[in-house]
């Protein structure tokens, strides 16, 4: 009998990750045009920033602190080294970046081995849902996505500076004519998508586990999300966020774990095929 | 159109108005010297003293340089990047390993079964191609073989999962390992060679230049009233028969075997990539040596004891990593690849050691090669504008259904 229970509970803790995960990717392409293929080494950058920090005795707390501060800088230095200097060359760029990526998952690696490592709970203990005993840390997580999602939108939405991302991402030439600074602009993006990106590195670290290669799968089912979302649109993916996770968890759990990965490759490719466009297209303009 | 400025062929001026060099004139140009002094090395490798090891170490490059030119023939000329392109590799080895493997078909029969497998995959690649471009097109090849992985893992018993299958029958056979060595790598540079000549020459011809002038606008040539799906496909075909030749012909050497690591992993799609853009995009030739060097120097750098200094790790354990960082350090500074530049560089020097004189080998038709060879002709950087255009079409087909 499967467990339906145990599917919400793990879709939602998987999708909510996954979220941000993809909302920072599609940003930094709507903002930018910019496929960063470095998205991923930013996730593995935070889960281990945090990892460091713990093990060195200052506090789950602090440990958070670095997964906010350390791939946050590492995304802004990625915007400054490469995709700046190289704006006007999507391919160059794409490379750079995977090259970066391979840069950060190589020296992981070689410092630290393949031995997956324990990232502690921000919180103790369980609470009661559905008949599961689920981790409070989970349900931080959970809530934190929440929290942080909706206040992108906010700041999108209601903040000067988030009408100027908005406004980069529909015409980077009307917001330039209007006097909004395009590589400031990407420069906050990039930053944004960086800390998104290594909090959720953050809990897929202490929910799974941290090691050099946990950017990938992130990463891999982030262009299912966001294509199926719509390239650069910031609602679309949360929405697909959903879809997937909850997709790849009920093929995982109720299927075989061996499928790992390949609903959200076979959805690529169809949505790619049949609806390049995505469900809510290229429409971060109205997110 | 960074192959034409190579070929020597005046870029802007109409060729009609310059003189054709005879055939025997423009190959004594100084590259093609270089070039078969090249031939002439690798050929005699095997009697100047190159280890057993060594060559073993060389036929996987050149097979890695077969790759890597199949590689380029899509997505250097046509624009549209594949990031899998190990799915031809890995369909084309499967193939004939397992007809040789459980049905006992011989190498000669299963290799060209694997030729044709590996085809019938580039029409199914291709056929997308009809329906997206630019950066879609890519995710879609980014896509396949992770799906190909899933699935020979699903169906490991057939498979063999992500150990892979055992090697099959050898290419040839004969009582010494060290002739065995050798007669695979004269086939391995045969091979190479008789590729990389056919591929040229091909691209050089009438088709050649629609596939570049489909990088550089397709549009252009769709209203030129060419069918631009058609060519699209049948480069994917061909690249698919090349990279599936490579993959049949690398699984029967003593070097190879039908493994996910070595034919299908997602880093094999990213080293080909990686090896033909350091190579030079759109050359072939610039493809097929980038493919041998990184193989060769990848292998190099795992052999190596020595630990690097300050960090205390081995070299052998930090090679990806190494060449991650040089591939960086090339690709920022020089875009266009290192072959490409290599060429223009002995051009320039060879010009500055006759005086100045602006009068080339080759009837002064590439006297302002230098001038023509700016970044905005370069592969990368119109595959980048293809990109771009994909993109805001797209764009605008919104911007146009919100306003209804």
């Amino acid at each position: 009998m499967v467990d339906v229970a145990n599917i919400v509970i793990n879709g939602v803790v998987i999708s909510s990750l996954y979220a941000l995960v993809a909302i920072g990717f599609t940003m930094i392409f709507g903002v930018g045009g910019t496929i960063n293929l470095a998205h991923g080494a930013v996730i593995t950058i935070g889960a281990f920033a945090a990892y460091y920090v713990t093990t060195a005795g200052f506090g789950i707390w602090a440990g958070v602190l670095a997964a906010i501060a350390v791939p946050a800088l590492f995304s802004v230095l990625l915007y400054k080294g490469f995709a700046e200097r190289r704006s006007d060359n999507i391919i160059v760029v794409m490379i750079l970046t995977l090259l970066a990526s391979i840069v950060v998952e190589e020296v992981v690696r070689i410092v630290e081995g393949s031995q997956p490592r324990a990232i502690p709970a921000l919180v103790s203990g369980n609470t009661e849902i559905l008949g599961n005993a689920v981790q409070n840390n989970l349900l931080v997580a959970v809530a934190l996505s929440w929290v942080l999602i909706a206040g992108l939108f906010a700041f999108i939405n209601y903040s000067k500076t988030g009408k100027a991302i908005l406004a980069t991402s529909m015409s980077p030439r009307g917001a330039a004519l209007v006097g909004i600074e395009s590589g400031r602009i990407n420069l906050y993006t990039w930053a944004i998508a960086g800390v998104l990106a290594g909090l959720a590195g953050l809990f897929l670290g202490s929910y799974q586990t941290a090691n050099w290669a946990m950017g990938r799968e992130p990463l891999i089912l982030s262009f299912s999300i966001v294509v199926l979302g719509g390239l650069g649109s910031i609602r679309g993916s949360l929405v697909a966020a959903y879809v997937i996770g909850f997709l790849e968890v009920i093929t995982t759990s109720a299927i075989d774990p061996r499928l790992s990965g390949l609903a959200g490759l076979v959805i690529l490719v169809l949505v790619l095929l049949v609806r390049p466009e995505g469900l809510f297209g290229r429409e971060l303009a109205e997110a | 159109m960074a192959d034409e400025n190579l070929s020597g062929e005046a870029v802007e001026g109409t060729p009609e108005t310059t003189d054709e060099p005879s055939l025997f004139g423009s190959l004594l140009a100084p590259r093609y010297l270089v070039g078969l002094l090249g031939v002439v090395l690798f050929a005699v490798l095997p009697f100047v003293g190159v280890s057993t090891t060594q060559l073993l170490v060389l036929i996987g490059a050149l097979y890695f340089g077969l790759f890597a030119m199949s590689w380029d023939t899509v997505s250097g000329y046509t624009g549209e990047i594949s990031f899998g392109h190990a799915i031809f590799f890995a369909v084309g080895g499967y193939t004939s390993a397992l007809l040789n493997l459980g049905h006992g078909v011989t190498p000669t029969l299963s290799i060209p079964a694997g030729v044709v497998i590996a085809a019938v995959a580039g029409v199914l690649i291709g056929v997308p191609a009809l329906r997206l471009r630019g950066p879609y097109l890519s995710l879609v090849t980014l896509v396949a073989p992770l799906i190909l992985l899933q699935v020979f893992i699903v169906y490991g018993g057939i498979f063999g999962g992500e150990l892979g299958l055992s090697s099959p029958a050898s290419l040839v056979t004969a009582d010494e390992f060290e002739l065995v060595v050798v007669a695979n790598y004269y086939i391995a540079l045969g091979l190479f060679l008789a590729v990389m000549l056919g591929l040229l020459l091909l691209m050089r011809s009438g088709l050649g230049s629609v596939l570049t002038a489909i990088r550089e606008d397709e549009d252009a040539v769709a209203a030129a009233g060419l069918d631009v799906a058609k060519f699209k496909v049948f480069a994917f075909v061909l690249s698919a028969a090349v990279g599936g030749l490579a993959g049949a012909m690398f699984v029967h050497t003593p070097v190879g075997s039908p493994q996910p690591s070595q034919l299908l992993g997602l880093i094999v799609s990213i080293e080909v990539l990686i090896a033909a853009i350091l190579g030079g995009m759109g050359t072939i030739v610039g493809a097929g040596l980038g493919g041998v060097f990184f193989y060769f120097t990848n292998d190099l750098l795992n052999q190596q004891d020595a630990t690097i200094p300050l960090v205390d790790v081995g070299i052998n354990e930090a090679s990806l990593l190494l060449f991650a960082l040089l591939a960086m350090v090339i690709v920022y500074f020089l875009p266009q690849g290192i072959f490409p530049w290599a060429i223009r560089t002995g051009r320039r020097g060879l010009r500055r050691a006759r005086g100045g004189e602006t009068v080339a080998t080759d009837g002064g038709r590439d006297a302002d090669g230098a001038a023509t060879t700016d970044d905005t002709t370069n592969p990368i950087e119109q595959t980048a504008e293809r990109y771009r255009r994909a993109l805001d079409a797209l764009n605008d087909r919104f911007d146009g259904g919100d306003d209804e």
